[in-house]
């Protein structure tokens, strides 16, 4: 019993940090986007306004039980992959379930929200949001690939699938991995310009085209609890990174600032792209990270 | 008597009873049909036990048959969705045309299955594997539409594959004289070193074309639409298996001994690689949900071909893992398009449209399954991939997990149109009157779906006969280093301890779930799918707006240089050329006799010319 | 005071306030109105900085804005947009035709008065209204949403019988689904 609540007061302590973080990212982001058009912009606890007006929002419809748990799907997604990549260095923080699954769990963890949502947002009938999800799991089979063979370049290098041990070794070694493997770092900051689906990867919701595809059903609650989570999940994507490539870090401060520069690159990035089409957007991650992963695996294997 | 016999005996009593009762009555036919399958099932697990062996002497061969830990996993697959989709079968087939002749061939189907299983010598197992040919391809058949497209193919690759069995027993008889399978397996390592190259492949062809292997398996999209749904769960779930139920055998006893077996079986392991993805890619791009079953058939076999290859414990454990999930899941699939068969008259995606709240249980069943399929925790098909991605990773096969993965992440997109096509999208006045399939339809598929549940969470209670199964071939206990009841290692020791992760993901699922679901209650209501928000506008009754022509045209796009090729034009080209060689033979016969002379004079003076060198 | 109606409870005034700072537009651009929106969001006036952004459909909005005239053709899907947004909405009249007509009084197929059909909150004058103006529409909608005055959906619901009788008289092929909240 003492062990479970352990497990939800980490998983809870977890969230509201990642949600606190990931919503001032968001904000952040706007300011960044707005200085870049010559803009002031909202102020940086926009997003905490939008998220608490979505949830205090009157009504709401659905379009059927698949619809109404899709944000559901999402969430688990979210919550999971926070509580099972470690957020600070050697145990200093709820251990939550970091010894209880590896880097191939997650990485099918983290497309069972995306599929999940697919299956709501088809159930609204909205053909923009059909044509949405096509995109996005097209663009998965896209970015997958690279990210899976950075991956797989770490494993085979440390004989390790597990995230602790990736990050007990850089705390060893002194090393950042991302200097140890640079191929699999380049190939996995590729992918994950197409994981955060800012510009020129935003084709899944593409509010120009498609009316933002998957969400176009989803008002008031569905729709806080999708950016709620799109906000914990950032934040836990971010964090995967710095844990595996980036040494860690030891405290908040540290974590904040690194996860910081890692999101600046698909946010700097897409500001100033256009929007690439179904098919370039997957050839892209075919192409160039594909070659990089392809590198990082031959230097995993042979030197 | 021994039992074995009497095994067989009610089989095929029950299947010529079944016959036979047909004249007299539908419900007897059918009351036969299930007893036997039930008689069969109880009898099998009863009375046969785990090394039960008997020999006899039949027109001068000595002939053995018996159960090992092997063929009784297997016979888990066989029996257990055999006897499901016969209950399916009762409903599915109800008021079609020669019942007789489908109850017979699946039963003798079920027979010849059981027979390759507990086969202990090669004319047996020769004669079963026929018997299971000719049950097939008869029931591939039964429908009478395209029989020159979907039957002949079926029946030529098997045809193939008997020859090159039929020889590779030939090989093996003159030298060893004996045709007991464990006196070919102890005689292995003394054949020529030709020999042992030959005898594993011809009988590998034969196998690889009942697994669907690249490039024998053009049969296989044609005959799995073809026959009726019930029997194409066990077509593909079951019938399928004992292709890899010979290729492990032939891996496990013949390859591991030849002096340099990595090259073969890293080819092997690259074949299974290419079916997966290219089965994976024709999948998503099919619009008829029999068609994308089938070719998503071929692609999970493909997985299991390259498990069998690799050869590792974990690789192996996962190949036999999946072997029992692909019976699962499939056999809910293919069970699933049956009922919307029924119901709706068609399997088109492009046609039928929203039936989740019309046949809600169908939904589930095929959504339980489409999760296992895709590999996506925390169902059993996570556990399998798992195994397989580590048994890679670990025994140094990077390109091929990428390529694996590749497939199995391509794998969501025929997932989700599966889904999306029958259950999800616009709910159409066409289909209002469609209601869901009866019981006996709809039970067994669920039954399948939560067993893929069970094994998400529980896989130990595959893994301990199938590790009893690997025992028996030779390898060493796995449990505890690789696996227990609920938590799996890699050969690095990193593990993932499902029972937690499961019941995290149902915590925080149902939190969020009750949260939206409680807050705003009151003012929460359902809109039909016709209430979008699609520019103001409202659309009308007839007007369909669901989104399912084309639907992966972008993905399909990028990919499209893979597919330009299909395999079966090589054939046609082959064919061709055959055809033109032949062509040009028989113009040497042209009706002349003054051109025979001369045929016969330019060969005496070919004669005269080599006549040193010949007769010298 | 905690039982006069005119005062708002604490829960409200949190609420009034994350939705006064959070207004998401559907701007239903049918006239020349359409163009003083990108002024008003790009970098000279910047409406983002009032929490002003743009919603793509209209579950996700919370302000329709009507720019301009509507025709009695539009004017359908205007009501079948605000009916689909999710409570609370809001609705800004922009420019002189919303008000009377503008210099389409006499037209025989648009519309005169825009809350003869629709619960509007603030009209925003002109013809065309500078994006000041437009700034100053918003921010005089927020005052109203902090007081807890911009109560147009609920006066919708109330007089749905009256709106749909002066909806109906414009709108001659109702087919609609029933508003039911």
């Amino acid at each position: 019993m003492g062990e479970i609540l352990q497990y939800t007061w980490g998983a809870i302590v977890s969230f509201v940090l990642a949600f606190f973080v990931g919503i001032t990212y968001m904000g952040l982001s706007r300011i960044v986007t707005a200085r870049v058009q010559n803009r002031i912009g909202p102020p940086w606890y926009q997003n905490f306004f939008d998220v608490f007006k979505l949830f205090s929002k009157d009504t709401s419809i659905h379009h059927g039980i698949m619809h109404h748990m899709g944000p559901a799907f999402m969430m688990v997604t979210a919550v999971m992959s926070l509580l099972i990549i470690p957020i600070f260095n050697g145990g200093s923080f709820f251990t939550n379930l970091n010894f209880h699954g590896d880097l191939i769990f997650l990485i099918y963890i983290m497309v069972f929200g995306p599929l999940g949502m697919a299956l709501g947002a088809g159930q609204t009938g909205n053909p923009n949001s059909a044509i949405g999800v096509t995109r996005g799991l097209s663009q998965i089979v896209g970015f997958e690939i690279p990210w899976v063979m950075a991956l797989v370049a770490l494993m085979i290098q440390y004989k390790t699938t597990s995230i602790v041990d990736l990050m007990n070794i850089q705390a060893e070694t002194g090393k950042w991995l991302m200097f140890t493997s640079p191929f699999a770092f380049i190939a996995a900051v590729l992918a994950m310009l197409g994981m955060f689906r800012y510009a020129p990867f935003d084709i899944v919701g593409a509010p120009q085209e498609l009316a933002s595809g998957p969400m176009s059903e989803n008002g008031g609650k569905y729709l806080f609890v999708m950016m709620s989570s799109g906000a914990v999940f950032a934040f836990a994507k971010l964090t995967l990174y710095v844990d595996i490539f980036m040494g860690g870090a030891n405290n908040l401060i540290i974590l904040v600032v690194k996860t910081f520069i890692l999101y600046m690159i698909p946010v700097l990035y897409g500001i100033v792209s256009p929007r690439y089409r179904t098919e370039q957007s997957v050839r892209f991650f075919w192409g160039w990270p594909t070659l990089f992963g392809l590198l990082a695996i031959l230097q995993a294997a042979f030197l | 008597m021994n039992m074995i016999f009497i095994l067989f005996a009610v089989l095929l009593g029950g299947a010529l009873l079944t016959f036979f009762s047909n004249k007299v009555s539908g419900l007897l036919r059918d009351i036969f049909f299930l007893l036997t399958v039930l008689a069969a099932g109880v009898f099998f697990y009863l009375f046969i036990k785990k090394g039960d062996t008997v020999s006899f002497s039949l027109a001068g061969l000595n002939l053995q048959w018996g159960l090992n830990a092997f063929g009784w996993y297997f016979s888990l697959i066989v029996l257990g969705l055999s006897t499901l989709a016969a209950f399916y079968a009762l409903a599915y087939m109800r008021g079609k045309e020669r019942l007789g002749y489908f109850y017979f061939n699946f039963l003798v189907s079920i027979l010849s299955m059981l027979g390759i299983l507990m086969s202990r010598d090669l004319v047996s197992f020769f004669v079963f594997w026929e018997i299971m040919t000719w049950s097939s391809y008869f029931i591939v058949i039964y429908n009478g539409k395209n029989v020159q497209r979907n039957g002949i193919n079926y029946i030529i690759f098997s045809t193939i594959g008997a020859y090159a069995m039929l020889t590779a027993i030939v090989l093996v008889y003159t030298n060893t004289d004996s045709l007991i399978i464990s006196d070919m397996i102890t005689s292995y390592p003394q054949f020529t070193p030709v020999l042992q190259i030959f005898v594993p492949i011809l009988f590998l062809m034969a196998f690889s074309v009942k697994a669907a292997m690249m490039p024998l398996h053009v049969w296989a999209p044609d005959a799995y639409s073809n026959s009726p749904m019930a029997y194409s769960s066990v077509f593909s779930g079951a019938l399928s298996k004992m292709g890899i139920y010979g290729m492990i055998i032939v891996f496990v006893t013949m390859i591991s001994y030849l002096p340099d077996s990595t090259w073969f079986k890293e080819i092997f392991a690259w074949l299974g690689a290419i079916t997966a993805i290219m089965g994976t890619l024709w999948a998503v791009s099919q619009d008829d949900a029999r068609k994308l079953l089938a070719y998503s058939s071929i692609a999970q076999l493909g997985y299991i071909i390259t498990g069998v290859a690799i050869g590792t414990e974990l690789a192996m454990l996962s190949a036999l893992f999946l072997a029992v999930l692909h019976g699962l899941f499939k056999g809910a699939l293919f069970m699933a398009v049956g009922a919307i068969e029924r119901q709706t008259g068609t399997v088109n995606f492009t046609e039928v449209t929203g039936l989740i709240r019309k046949m809600p249980w169908t939904f589930i069943a095929s959504l339980l399954a489409i999760i296992a399929l895709a590999g996506i925790p925390p169902l059993g098909g996570f556990v399998g991939k798992w195994m397989l991605y580590e048994s890679l990773i670990n025994s140094n096969h990077y390109i091929l997990v990428i390529a694996i993965f590749f497939a199995s992440t391509a794998a969501f997109l025929y997932c989700y149109k599966f889904l999306f096509g029958f259950f999800l999208g616009q709910e159409e006045k066409e289909w209002e009157h469609v209601k869901e399939a009866p019981a006996l339809m709809v039970v067994p598929m669920m039954i399948l779906a939560i067993g893929t549940v069970v094994l998400g969470t529980f896989p130990g209670i595959i893994l301990k006969p199938a590790d009893i199964a690997m025992q028996s071939l030779g390898y060493a206990p796995t449990e505890g280093h690789l696996w227990s009841m609920s938590v799996l290692f890699n050969e690095w020791g990193d593990q993932v301890l499902l029972k937690p992760l499961v019941y995290a993901i149902a915590g925080i699922f149902l939190f969020f779930l009750i949260l939206l679901t409680v807050k705003g209650w009151k003012t929460m209501r359902y809109v039909t799918t016709k209430d979008i928000s699609s520019s103001g506008e409202v659309p009308l009754e007839d007007e369909n707006l669901t989104f399912s022509i084309n639907f992966f045209q972008p993905f399909m796009r990028a990919a499209g240089p893979v597919m330009k090729k299909r395999m079966i034009t090589y054939y046609r080209e082959f064919g061709k050329a055959i055809d033109i060689l032949f062509d040009f033979t028989r113009r040497i016969y042209n009706g002349n006799g003054q051109t025979y002379a001369i045929y016969v004079m330019i060969f005496l003076v070919i004669l005269l010319l080599l006549k040193n060198n010949l007769f010298g | 005071m905690i039982n006069d109606k005119n005062s708002q409870k604490i829960v409200d005034i949190i609420r009034n306030y994350a939705r006064k700072h959070s207004l998401w537009i559907l701007a239903y651009g049918t006239g020349c109105g359409a163009i003083e929106l990108p002024p008003t969001m790009t970098s000279r006036y910047d409406a983002e900085r009032l929490g002003v952004r743009g919603a793509a459909t209209p579950r996700q909005a919370d302000l329709l804005l009507i720019t301009g005239y509507l025709t009695t053709k539009s004017l359908k899907r205007v009501i079948r947009v605000y009916e689909q947004m999710q409570d609370p909405k809001y609705v800004i009249g922009f420019g002189s035709c919303t008000i009377n007509g503008g210099m389409y009084w006499d037209s025989y197929n648009t519309i005169k008065a825009l809350d003869r059909y629709l619960p509007v909150d603030v009209y925003i004058n002109g013809c065309m209204p500078r994006p000041e103006a437009v700034l100053s529409g918003f921010a005089k909608l927020q005052e109203l949403i902090q007081d807890g005055k911009a109560n147009g959906a609920k006066e919708y619901k109330e007089n749905l019988k009256w709106y749909r009788d002066n909806q109906k008289k414009v709108i001659t092929n109702w087919k609609m689904p029933e508003y039911n909240w």
